[in-house]
């Protein structure tokens, strides 16, 4: 019977057309809204990296001024300072672990008529690759030993390759970046983590950089830093001063690959701080963090309130759009009085209606659903016309997403149907036989 | 074969009560052709109705093919309806929306029969009536008394062994009319049981037998041909 429904249905919605687009255009501007903005919410708060989010922690630590908490909640800085990273790093308690920093840095090409040109680079250390699941097209990472003897190599994206290179492998080839020469060791392919996890401190949405070089260059003053600092005391005078002072700008990871692992470097860490507090820093309570990918987002509310307040609005507009879809079914419905009558009399049951009518709801809701998703691909473009750069990657559709605003349609839909469909159902057909 | 015992229908508002039918006992063989006359308001839609299983009634017995039917739930009923009463209205009650063979197609859909003798049925009973060559045709396009033929095609299409006409000639002109008459008592002198309600005297006369209904009761039984017919103190109420 299902496809003889679904012929009712067409003919139904053929005949009646001017009011079948009504409420497919009511559920598909109500989809089309929602879906722009789960997409959004959904992109915001998608798994970077779901396969080993779990083994991945972020490190915090609480070198805050004693007056003052960092964050009004009691949370922690978000970064470290550079004096803790490299305790922790010289430590090596970690299966892996990495210090980083955003840097930036102009690239020198060779050749007379080639033109410097600036780029966003990240100081890290080796296991910075490894750890995040960094690919690459040639060569690979550099060595822990590289970074303990603060060699100059470099990793580029495929990007910098082909513009320097000309998209050769460029593994052994020389790049001078900020006036010293760099030995290339790999080249990685398209890697776009969202958000991008390692470090939110300058936007959890941005681009990755296009090369990496070992964090030891921004000691040597190699290579200039940048991204967030911040001081709750003056820093003195000097680089040297500033390495030693306690304003945070780094961030520090390490993977820990089961619970006893992350037991054992928690207690590091207590450990640490304690043996700081006994030198006089650390004043504030103990307060570490040692946050997984998906706890450190949290924490760190990538999804901004805003995005989930219109996302909330948005699923109200499409409740007010099904509570028009349902007036408008139960007009339809009813007015199909006497065609209800006239089936029942020829043997269809209750359940036989409430079947064939919800199936119409059903279609109007994958039309409605279709048409949806042509408003959520206009509002995201949309979107990214507005916003442009601070949207990257939020705003496209993937199959999941298509598949859920189909589901989400036809969902509605029927929860729309079910009032109409079940008063179309209670019709008495000896009432509506005779006066038709 | 449909035999009502002291059937009662009570029609209930909030300040009035109406008694569409009182201690109404009436019961009718297999093959007969039952006309129910009587003037407007008297019940005889409701006894249709009720006849029918598309309505219930207050108290009272109704037993169909021996079985209760007050005891059936809503699918039971329908399951009834559709394999055992066929129905024609004096306003056709065809689907405007849908052409004659897919109006003729919606019973034989609940009866679950397979696609190629639904096709088989429906082309069987439009060619009956006279129609296989306009199946194609939606109702709007054929004149009342086709309709009418249409709605006898599709009542006839599942086999029914009660053929329930409500002032099936009301809205058609005489000639229109006596066809249609004459369809009927072709189907009956094939077996298949008619009760028809209708206000003209004249056909009522040509039915096998002929009641009349006054104030919700069987008022008066009239044989036409000699047929069993059960005058009952119950039954003549």
């Amino acid at each position: 019977m299902f496809f003889y429904y679904l012929r009712m249905a067409k003919i139904s919605m053929v005949k009646h057309w001017g009011l079948s687009l009504l409420m497919i255009l009511a559920i598909g501007l109500g989809i089309g809204a929602a879906m722009t903005t789960i997409t959004v919410n959904y992109m915001m708060s998608a798994n970077p990296i779901p396969h080993k989010s779990n083994q991945l922690f972020n490190v915090q630590l609480d070198s805050w001024d004693v007056n003052e908490p960092y964050f009004d909640d009691g949370r922690p800085p978000a970064q470290l300072t550079y004096r803790d990273a490299m305790a922790l790093m010289d430590a090596r308690k970690a299966m892996r672990q990495t210090v980083q920093s955003q840097a930036n840095a102009v690239i020198e090409p060779e050749g007379d008529d080639s033109i410097p040109f600036q780029v966003s680079a990240r100081a890290n250390s080796a296991d910075f690759f490894t750890m995040f699941d960094v690919p690459f097209i040639y060569g690979g990472p550099w060595t822990r030993q590289a970074d303990e003897s603060k060699e100059q190599v470099v990793v580029i994206n495929s990007e910098i390759n082909q513009r320097v290179f000309g998209g050769e492998n460029s593994v052994g080839q020389t790049l001078k970046i900020a006036g010293f020469y760099y030995k290339v060791v790999g080249v990685i392919d398209y890697w776009n983590p969202l958000p991008r996890f390692y470090d939110i401190s300058t936007g959890a949405f941005n681009e990755t950089e296009e090369i990496f070089v070992p964090f030891s260059m921004i000691a040597e003053e190699k290579i200039n830093r940048s991204g967030n600092t911040n001081c709750w005391k003056p820093s003195g005078d000097g680089f040297e001063a500033f390495l030693n002072s306690e304003c945070v700008w780094t961030q520090f990871w390490v993977e820990l690959p089961d619970n006893q692992a992350w037991q054992e470097y928690n207690d590091f860490l207590t450990a640490y701080v304690q043996q700081q507090k006994a030198i006089g820093r650390f004043e504030r309570p103990l307060n570490n963090r040692l946050l997984n990918v998906m706890q450190w987002l949290e924490s760190m509310e990538v999804v901004e309130d805003d995005a989930v307040m219109m996302m909330a609005m948005s699923l109200m507009f499409l409740l007010v759009c099904l509570l028009n879809t349902v007036g408008l079914l139960l007009a339809k419905f009813l007015g199909k009085s006497g065609e209800i009558g006239i089936r029942q009399a020829l043997g269809a049951s209750r359940r036989d209606l409430f079947y064939q009518y919800l199936v119409e709801s059903g279609c109007i809701g994958v039309a409605g659903g279709l048409l949806g998703l042509l408003f959520a691909y206009l509002g995201l473009q949309g979107i990214d016309s507005l916003y442009g750069e601070m949207t990257r990657g939020l705003t496209e559709l993937d199959a999941t997403l298509v598949l859920s605003a189909i589901a989400l349609a036809i969902l509605s839909s029927l929860a729309a149907g079910l009032y109409p469909t079940w008063q179309a159902s209670k019709v008495q057909p000896s009432q509506q036989l005779k006066s038709q | 074969m449909l035999s009502m015992t002291n059937i009662s229908k009570v029609f209930q508002t909030d300040e009035i009560q109406t008694h569409a039918l009182r201690d109404f006992s009436l019961q009718v063989n297999e093959g007969d052709f039952v006309s129910v006359t009587g003037p407007s308001g008297s019940g005889k839609t409701t006894f249709l109705n009720i006849a029918g299983l598309l309505e219930t009634f207050t108290s009272g017995s109704f037993l169909l093919d021996d079985i209760n039917v007050s005891g059936l739930n809503d699918k039971q009923r329908s399951r009834f309806r559709n394999e055992k009463i066929g129905f024609i209205f004096q306003s056709f009650n065809l689907i405007p929306d849908l052409n004659l063979f897919d109006n003729v197609d919606v019973p034989l859909r609940y009866l679950g029969l397979k696609g190629k003798e639904r096709k088989e049925r429906i082309e069987h009973h439009l060619d009956m009536v006279g129609l296989a060559s306009r199946m194609k045709h939606l109702p709007s396009q054929l004149s009342g008394g086709q309709q009418q033929r249409v709605a006898i095609a599709r009542a006839l299409a599942t086999h029914p062994r009660f053929l329930l006409a409500d002032e099936p000639t009301g809205n058609l002109d005489t000639h229109m009319a006596q066809s249609v008459m004459s369809l009927l008592e072709d189907i009956n002198t094939k077996g298949t049981t008619i009760i028809m309600v209708t206000h003209d005297n004249e056909l009522a006369k040509r039915a096998s037998r002929k009641i009349q209904i006054k104030d919700g009761r069987v008022s008066e039984l009239d044989k036409v041909i000699d047929h069993d017919i059960d005058v009952s103190p119950q039954a003549i109420a």
